[in-house]
């Protein structure tokens, strides 16, 4: 039988396909120890569409009611709307009932703390242990708390902590017209009252209905956005923008119906960001060198991180980041809004860039270095991964290796990124060269040890 | 031995909330329930006021979702309006979170079926069998069920009530109601206000913490915190109900508080009058009245063991039209017009309309029986002696007639006493009853008997 993970509980939380192996009985236990663990002032509760998500959020707010916290329910919201608001609040925690970009069958708990932040590594551990010890606070009769619903709030909170951020009425005054693909996702909530009635854009929308399913594949990779290419000519779009399921990545399409590499994506929002306020930027292993290139342009220094938003986060708190992100996943993370991936402060920033130097989208993603990317995998046998890494080492003896999160070899013309997956026997590559000869020698160098 | 907080059983799960009674309790027994209903129909629930009723209802909500079934939520409501619920929405069965007559601090899962009755014995043994083997059947992502509310529970109920007592009729009475700060307070708010009856509701906010008083539906009960009102307001009768309007207690329009076993008495009496013959189903533990005033109209009464699947299973016995009416002598009374659901509300109706019909106050009604007196008594139990203790008060009282359906009852012309373990607490009771004076001197004998084994 092959090993697929169906569930998986670890100190990123709990995730698993719903049924026989994501039970409401696991998810409340689990919320109950993080009751546990975070107080009994409110937490905040939200989730996206799925359809086992209202009950896995009765699940939740069963175990922290149980645990003693006051519940506060805002419903379908993306998770950087729940995360803002945790923080706005003054919320104890918050939980987001999603499983991000994974398939409809799967869901997931987020889990927050009282700045509506990924807890730390340590405190991970130590949520987990109280978990597995099942020693919860039991509140008495007297001692549980209510529940409260608030859906109105957190887009508008959320929408006002991205507009400090940019200039409001030079977008609105563009009026663009706007290709959105929303997945049927948390952003079919505000997506287009975001773009419409916030941002002036004329909006044309596909996939914004949160009662239905998803009409694709969750992540929005290029090869499953080809409604959103049809939309983008048949609306004549001047940008187009796709969400996942719960809101935190973003893809980007220009105006000739092509979608953009993501790690460009990231590196115009890096380009924006760096205008408004230098300081250091931090990325993961995986993500382009453009980022670099760009970061040089504005004099500012790039700090690297192991791959996963909680490290990236963690990494840009250390360094005080001005933005950051992961440049493959889709993620743009610009701390002055909130220390999360967030869709619509990066649609925000593309539009205002858009709007400043009045080029078409496809001429500013032009004005970036070019690099060549290629990402891909391959199963290995436990117990040969190590073997595998030393034999790729010693095939560029030239390059200059970093262990932080598997192996990179950086490269004169480019590099490598190899790292085991979390939750299968895969190994990850990923290799971005000048030209496409040099990526396609290095990336057959790389598969050769398999 | 420390007390007791929790108790899983065929009368369901009950317990002190986060102190016995946890979530995860919760959410097992609601995914048995959704495993072990079958078929289509959403589940119905509802809750009484308790705080805990909040996390409780997350909880079912989540199991049953989660086991594919649709669940209505009715919010806070008496248990007879979520019976009456699902028999309205062709449900498949349904769920009541609330502990009745039990302190604050207590909360319970009571389950029904789809005809809104109580399950059988032998469905409560299953579902208890699937709680134990914890093999829940969550269903995949796309067959979950889903969520709804329905606001009209309480006035679809008022309209069955309408249809069976004549309201306008019965406003007549001003009639003094203690709510304990439960769900009967919604029922008749909206009873006065859409039929005019005139029921002064006292104790009548919801609460979720701490009830005016022990929300039980005995005589000490009603004495002490009806009559004496019943008295200075001049009502013509004062009931007393105890958390999910299940059980009801009175006392009459000169202040007299009523036995609890009267109200059992009274409805006996009066469906046996419309239907002479019939049957009146008790447990072992009710008064020896009930036999006299059968007789009075040729009815019979069959007396079962304690508890509700006692009942349950009894009436499956039987056409419904064979029967007058069930119940318990603490308040506790089903009626055929009620499809057999324990009602105080409309046993509060049904002896309103007796006094109407019979142009009789409360207390001349209660002065046509003749005195009976019964003693009631608990005691910590010691549970390996249990049997000792049976065979050794069998021995002691070799002259009576023995009766072994629940514990041991003892019968002699004109008394009995009836000795047997509390289904949900740990306690041995003992209850004696004797026409005319009360029976001290028996009662005694047989508690210091109890007494001996508890040490």
């Amino acid at each position: 039988m092959s090993r697929a993970h169906q569930l998986k509980i670890s100190v990123s939380g709990i995730r698993g396909v719903v049924g026989d192996f994501l039970t409401p009985n696991l998810a409340c236990a689990f919320a109950q120890a993080f009751g546990t663990y975070v107080g009994p002032g409110p937490v905040v509760i939200g989730r996206d569409t799925r359809a086992s998500g209202e009950m896995l959020e009765h699940a939740v707010t069963c175990g922290l009611l149980a645990a003693g916290c006051e519940v506060i329910k805002v419903g379908i919201a993306p998770t950087p709307t729940i995360q803002v608001y945790v923080a706005e609040i003054r919320a104890c925690g918050g939980i987001a009932v999603t499983a991000s970009h994974n398939p409809p069958e799967y869901n997931a708990l987020k889990l927050f703390n009282r700045e509506g932040l990924f807890f730390n590594h340590y405190e991970r551990t130590e949520l987990l242990d109280l978990y597995h010890q099942s020693e919860f606070r039991q509140a008495t009769n007297d001692g549980i708390r209510r529940v409260s619903s608030d859906t109105e709030t957190p887009p508008r909170r959320h929408f006002a902590r991205v507009l400090a951020h940019v200039d409001v009425e030079k977008i609105r005054a563009r009026r663009f017209r706007v290709a959105l693909d929303g997945v049927n996702g948390a952003g079919s909530v505000m997506s287009v009252q975001f773009l419409r009635d916030v941002l002036g854009c004329e909006v044309h929308a596909i996939s914004v209905d949160p009662t239905k399913p998803f009409p694709r594949e969750a992540e929005p990779k290029p090869e499953v956005l080809g409604d959103l290419q049809a939309l983008i000519r048949s609306s004549k779009a001047d940008i187009a923008f796709a969400q996942d399921p719960d809101g935190d990545r973003l893809a980007v399409g220009d105006e000739t119906g092509r979608i953009l590499d993501n790690d460009d994506v990231l590196a115009l929002a890096v380009d924006c960001a760096l205008g408004k306020r230098q300081g250091p930027v931090v990325v993961n292993l995986t993500t382009s060198a453009v980022i670099d290139d760009v970061a040089a342009r504005h004099g500012c220094r790039v700090f690297r991180a192991p791959v996963g938003e909680a490290n990236v986060v963690e990494r840009m708190k250390a360094v005080s980041a001005v933005i950051g992100g992961e440049g493959s996943n889709g993620g743009i993370i610009f701390p002055a809004v909130q220390y999360c991936r967030d869709s619509y402060l990066g649609m925000a920033f593309l539009l205002e860039r858009l709007a400043e130097t009045g080029s078409t989208m496809s001429e500013l993603a032009a004005t970036l270095p070019r690099y060549h990317r290629r990402l891909g995998k391959m199963a290995f046998q436990h117990g040969r991964l190590g073997t595998m890494m030393q034999a790729l080492e010693t095939l560029f003896p030239g390059a200059k290796a970093d262990r932080t999160d598997g192996l990179k070899l950086c490269l004169e013309e480019g590099w490598i990124h190899v790292r085991a997956s979390n939750t299968e026997p895969l190994l990850r590559i990923a290799a971005e060269a000048r030209t496409p000869e040099m990526l396609e020698e290095l990336y057959r160098k790389a598969e050769s040890v398999g | 031995m420390a007390a007791r907080s929790l108790r899983i059983s065929q009368v369901g799960l009950r317990g002190i909330v986060g102190n016995g009674l946890t979530a995860a309790h919760v959410l097992d027994f609601a995914a048995a329930f959704g495993t072990f209903l079958d078929g289509p129909g959403p589940v119905i629930l509802g809750r009484d006021p308790r705080s805990s009723g909040i996390m409780m209802r997350e909880g079912v909500i989540a199991g049953l979702l989660a086991t594919g079934h649709d669940v209505v939520d009715l919010g806070v409501v008496s248990t007879p309006v979520i019976q009456h619920s699902i028999r309205r929405l062709d449900a498949r069965g349904g769920i009541s979170i609330g502990a009745s007559h039990n302190a604050a601090e207590w909360n319970a899962l009571k389950f029904f079926g789809p005809r809104g009755t109580y399950l059988s014995s032998a469905e409560a043994s299953e579902l208890l069998d699937i709680y134990h083997l914890k093999k829940f059947q969550f269903e995949e992502w796309h067959a979950l069920g889903k969520l709804r509310t329905d606001s009209a529970a309480i006035d679809c109920y008022l309209d069955d009530l309408a249809r069976a007592f004549d309201l306008p009729l019965l406003s007549r009475f001003r009639v003094l109601v203690d709510c304990t700060n439960g769900t009967s307070a919604l029922i008749l708010h909206r009873m006065n206000q859409r039929f005019g009856t005139q029921f002064i509701l006292i104790n009548e906010p919801l609460e979720g913490r701490a009830f005016a008083h022990e929300p039980s539906t005995t005589r000490k009960m009603a004495e002490m915190q009806l009559a004496p009102l019943v008295r200075c307001t001049g009502a013509e009768a004062g009931f007393l109900f105890d958390i999910d309007s299940d059980r009801v207690a009175f006392c009459t329009e000169t202040g007299e508080a009523a036995s609890e076993e009267m109200v059992l008495v009274l409805l006996a009496d009066w469906f046996l009058e419309q239907g002479p013959g019939r049957i009146v189903i008790t447990n072992v533990s009710t008064t020896a009245l009930l036999e006299e005033v059968a007789a009075r109209y040729g009815g019979q009464v069959v007396r079962v063991a304690v508890g509700r699947h006692s009942a349950i299973d009894a009436l499956s016995g039987y056409r419904p039209e064979q029967i007058a009416v069930a119940g318990e002598g603490t308040g506790a009374v089903m009626m055929p017009r009620f499809r057999f659901v324990y009602d105080g509300i409309a046993s509060m109706l049904a002896i309103l309309s007796m006094m109407d019909r019979r142009g009789q106050s409360l207390s001349e009604l209660l002065s046509r029986y003749p005195m009976y007196s019964i003693l009631k008594g608990k005691i910590p139990l010691q549970t390996h002696l249990i049997p000792n203790m049976f065979q050794d008060i069998e021995e002691r009282f070799p002259d009576g007639r023995l009766d072994h359906t629940d514990g041991l009852r003892i019968d002699w012309p004109g008394r009995w006493v009836h000795v047997r373990v509390s289904q949900t607490e740990p306690l041995v009771r003992v209850i004696c009853e004797q026409r005319g004076e009360a029976p001290l001197e028996l009662f005694d004998q047989v508690m210091d008997l109890v007494r001996s084994y508890t040490s």
